[in-house]
């Protein structure tokens, strides 16, 4: 499971793009179409323009429990994303990708079939369901007769100004602005590039016991990465701000923060020293420093891992791991944030889902499959990167509550080890519970203060251990607003994560080492 | 063997590149693409999951008043391809112009190799559901018999594979198209440790021919061993030392000493290359040619994704750096000739010994077998990255270690090679050997 920040790079070729050319992207977030859905409506609302109807759904579910199967879903997508990109001074780099198509999902037991097209016609998706529907084999089941709509879906990515109607004029001036501003910022900055992406992805799911929803589901991404020459030399940096938002996101103020942060992490470079390695307290800075958690516990917590016995927590749910002012959350709820959704992508609700209660290992995450192994509600964790890929339970927000410490007070608390705080990636081995984070900048803690700069150090942890050793929490929690993605058997979905000021007493940091004796 | 169907594909690259011209574009190309994949998971006995589809779309470079985008589509049908590459124009027409796009010289598109490559299984299409169901089982099985299997607490066997087909047209005269197959295989085996943990390791086998992948139990046998050896691992303490990094694992070393070769990253000043050219950078026992004309190989190609002609080039020659990989428009930004921007196949200049041997000559020191997150600074050369192996003592494979941390840079780290192995990793592009390096900075306890 690896995670980054930033945006995901994926080629064309084989990644299943997809798109219907002569459908605009207008209406994707339209107040005429989906967002205004109040009280009953029929259960095909947007997707109705792709010709896509109640019979063909029922049809299809029929098609995909031809062979027995206990259980089927359809997934419908399209999915529309703009890029800008922004080098040497100029916006000279466009593309636009259109992805229309289904999935179709069987289960029978713990055993899934899966199929997908991008031929939404009765024919293309007769193929794709008769070939998940050979998972089973067994005698036909039913199809469900009507469709219910999901009632009382929450509205958490609301979008006032829809992003077909900003003129491409608005995003240029808004990127070459911030470019400007970014060189401004300091004369050793030498290079900046900028990297903005507006998506809209609207989503349909009905399944064998009659559910249908659709939901719309808007993403934006800016990148700003800068290169600093100081004395012949060069630094690197780069960071990022996500949200399912619309273009009110990208205040002067945002933009302001994002330059000036930035420009502060590459040329403090020019300082930066690698720390020593080996064993030594680190304390996580509030905010991005949840990328500890998504890692230590996140992944192992999720529950396919558990169903297959092959977690290091797969033993350990009512068992305390953490000291009792640990708590740790994975929610999805939190408005316009990166991992926020209004419902799952097999149709379930989304709320919180409590991983650590007061020290106490309390719930897994949760998709269909496994919720039905463990005998419990699904807790809104099915998730998939798109039409062309089964779900699995994945997370959304995840972070740690607030504790009784002040940051302060634990910085003060260190005598020798570090202070983390920009990351640009993680990854677990979900067995054996070992961990990793990768550290941009950081700092020194030497006799209770911070003093020299750090970087690109990597961090290796067992998340079990880990939690032991979480002795202090500050009372400062912060939800990061990084573009962070997270990757499970090669699906990528996109994540928040969040924590307090957190001391960890004792965790290997993978400086350099001199050979002893 | 071109069916009517590919002519169809090849007609609609064409057809793009006709409904561009006409919409305003100077100059365009059209990828029309179509791949099929299969895959089946067996877990503890059973099959987990299936999943069987074909994609397929077309990816359009648009050159449009000095201008340029890119687009894609998979709607194929001739009035929704018009509409939507008039879209992609006018989207192209509102951003800053860029004078360094281009297609490429035409004269780069001449010189392909005439061998065939074998990139193409003949066979693919027999190989079917049952078959991978047979093998994914069969996999399952060897692995649960080896000595020591009780200790399993879990274990997934998987088969993929697929064809992809791509028909390539640019409006100064390329055209082209290539087939190629590829058959994977793998087990993942979890078990269970004394003290709770679930110590994990896979392996895996992969062919463009199905009959490459040699006898597959082996994967199943290999991956159980694997994690059984890592039962009981401790964190081994810090220091420099001599470690020995598995060619498995190799890989992803050396893509972090590539990846800063790209004129983008040079243009960019994100090189710790930038003017080492001709200059020693990494120990004179590394000579690697990069060869994409590699008969079945993984990075094997006629050309390049802008339809240059592949050639074979040396990219370290006794540790100096003799080229960088250079793409149209980085290259015309830096003034420097494009030689295919994308690495191939790596040739290395093997050593005589066996990953045995190697370990037995350094004595002492570590066995990298894995490598966990971490990452590598492309523009100073600095990296950090997490470790699992072993330890080695008195010449051998001791006990396991994990929880480690590699660091270093670049420019010290490669320099430290003392060793090359015999072993070529059969199952990528990279195709490296084991690697033996001294004095090198390892955190643990």
């Amino acid at each position: 499971m690896e995670e980054s920040s930033g945006l995901t790079r994926r080629t064309v070729l084989g990644a299943g793009a997809a798109a219907l050319a002569s459908v605009a992207m207008s209406d994707l977030f339209s107040t005429s179409s989906l967002l205004a859905e109040t009280g009953p409506v029929p259960g095909v609302g947007y997707f109705a323009r792709f010709g896509v109807t109640d019979k063909l759904i029922r049809d299809t579910i029929g098609a995909a429990l031809s062979k027995g199967g206990d259980y089927a879903d359809v997934f419908f997508q399209h999915r529309v994303t703009n890029n800008l990109n922004l080098e040497d001074g100029a916006v000279n780099r466009a593309s636009a990708n259109v992805g229309l198509g289904v999935g179709v999902r069987v289960l029978k037991g713990d055993q899934t079939g899966y199929g997908f097209t991008e031929d939404l016609t009765a024919e293309g998706l007769r193929r794709a369901a008769l070939t998940a529907a050979a998972i089973a084999d067994g005698p036909a089941k039913a199809a469900p007769v009507r469709f219910r709509v999901m009632e009382q879906k929450p509205n958490r990515y609301p979008v006032k100004i829809r992003w077909d109607d900003i003129r491409p004029q608005q995003k240029l001036s808004m990127l070459n602005g911030l470019n400007e501003k970014t060189f401004k910022t300091d004369s050793r900055v030498k290079k900046v590039s900028l990297g903005f992406m507006d998506q809209g992805s609207v989503i349909l799911i009905a399944d064998s016991t009659g559910r249908i929803v659709e939901d719309a589901q808007p993403m934006t991404t800016m990148y700003l990465s800068v290169v600093a020459e100081q004395d012949g030399r060069r630094e690197n940096n780069s960071i990022n701000r996500a949200a399912r938002s619309d273009f009110s996101y990208y205040t002067a103020d945002r933009l302001d923060r994002m330059a000036k942060e930035v420009v502060d992490k590459t040329v403090v470079l020019f300082d930066a020293v690698q720390p020593p390695a080996g064993e030594m307290p680190v304390v996580m800075a509030a905010g991005a420093a949840g990328i500890l958690l998504h890692e230590a516990i996140g992944h192992g917590m999720e529950a396919d891992f558990n169903r297959k016995n092959a977690s290091i927590f797969s033993d350990k749910i009512g068992k305390a791991v953490a000291k009792p002012f640990v708590s740790i959350v994975d929610e999805g709820t939190q408005e316009a944030a990166r991992g926020a959704i209004n419902v799952d992508d097999e149709g379930n609700p989304v709320g919180r889902t409590m991983l650590v209660e007061n020290g106490t290992l309390t719930s897994y995450l949760h998709d269909s499959i496994s919720a039905k192994h463990y005998g419990v509600k699904p807790t809104g964790n099915g998730r998939r990167q798109g039409y062309e890929y089964a779900p699995m339970p994945r997370m959304r927000s995840t972070y740690m509550l607030p504790g009784p410490h002040k940051r302060d007070e634990i910085v003060a608390s260190v005598k020798k080890g570090v202070f983390c705080e920009l990351f640009s990636n993680g990854q677990v081995n979900i067995g054996a519970g070992d961990f990793t984070f990768y550290v941009k900048n950081g700092y020194l803690i030497e006799d209770g203060k911070l003093t020299k700069p750090i970087k690109d150090v990597n961090i290796i942890g067992n998340g079990p251990k880990v939690l032991e050793l979480i002795d202090m929490v500050a009372d400062d929690l912060k939800i990061d607003e990084g573009g962070w993605t997270c990757g499970k058997d090669g699906q990528f979905v996109p994540v928040s994560q969040g924590l307090p000021t957190v001391r960890v007493s004792s965790i290997t940091v993978g400086g350099r080492a001199e050979k002893k004796g | 063997m071109a069916t009517n169907h590919d002519q169809n594909m090849l007609a609609i690259a064409q057809t793009c590149i006709s409904l561009a011209k006409s919409a305003g574009a100077k100059e365009a190309s059209a990828r029309a693409y179509r791949v099929r994949d299969v895959s089946l998971d067996y877990r503890d006995g059973a099959v987990e999951k299936i999943s069987e589809a074909t994609t397929r779309g077309v990816a359009l470079q648009l050159f449009v008043d000095g201008r340029y985008s890119t687009a894609s589509t998979s709607d194929l049908r001739p009035e929704a391809l018009k509409t939507f590459i008039g879209d992609s124009i006018a989207l192209a027409k509102s951003i800053q112009p860029d004078p360094f796009r281009a297609l490429p010289d035409p004269a780069l598109y001449k010189g392909q190799t005439a061998a065939d490559l074998q990139l193409e299984d003949p066979k693919y299409a027999a190989v079917n559901a049952e078959e991978a169901r047979r093998i994914a089982k069969a996999i399952h099985d060897a692995g649960r018999a080896v000595k020591g299997a009780e200790a399993i607490t879990s274990m997934t066997s998987s088969f993929s594979s697929n064809l992809v087909e791509n028909w390539m047209v640019t409006s100064n005269g390329f055209s082209g198209s290539n087939r190629s197959t590829s058959f994977f295989v793998s087990a993942n085996v979890s078990a269970k440790d004394a003290d709770g943990r679930r110590p994990e390791d896979s392996d895996y086998a992969s062919s463009r021919f199905y009959g490459g992948l040699g006898d597959a139990t082996a994967v199943g046998t290999r991956a159980a061993e694997r994690t059984l050896r890592r039962l009981g691992s401790k964190k081994g303490e810090t220091s420099a030392m001599n470690v020995v990094i598995d060619n498995r694992a190799a890989g992803r070393l050396v893509n972090m000493l590539v990846g800063p070769m790209s004129a983008a990253a040079l243009q960019q000043k994100r090189s710790f290359l930038d003017g080492k050219l001709g200059q020693q950078i990494v120990s004179p026992l590394m000579t690697i040619t990069d060869d994409p004309h590699v008969p079945k190989g993984f990075g094997s190609r006629k050309f390049d994704m802008e339809g240059i002609a592949a050639k074979p080039r040396v990219i370290l020659d006794a540790g100096t750096l003799k080229t960088y990989y250079v793409d149209t428009y980085y290259g015309r930004k830096l003034k420097m000739e494009p030689n295919g921007g994308q690495p191939s196949n790596f040739i290395w200049k093997l050593g005589a010994k066996s990953q045995k041997e190697l370990l037995s000559d350094i004595k002492n020191g570590l066995l990298i077998t894995s490598f966990l997150g971490g990452n590598s600074n492309g523009g100073t050369g600095d990296f950090s990255i997490g470790v699992t192996g072993f330890l080695v003592r008195n010449g051998a494979i001791a006990e396991p270690v994990a929880e480690m941390n590699l660091s270093g840079n670049h420019l010290e780290f490669w320099k430290k090679l003392v060793a090359v192995g015999n072993d070529p990793f059969a199952y990528s592009s990279q195709r490296t050997p084991t690697l033996v390096f001294e004095n090198v900075s390892v955190a643990g306890v």
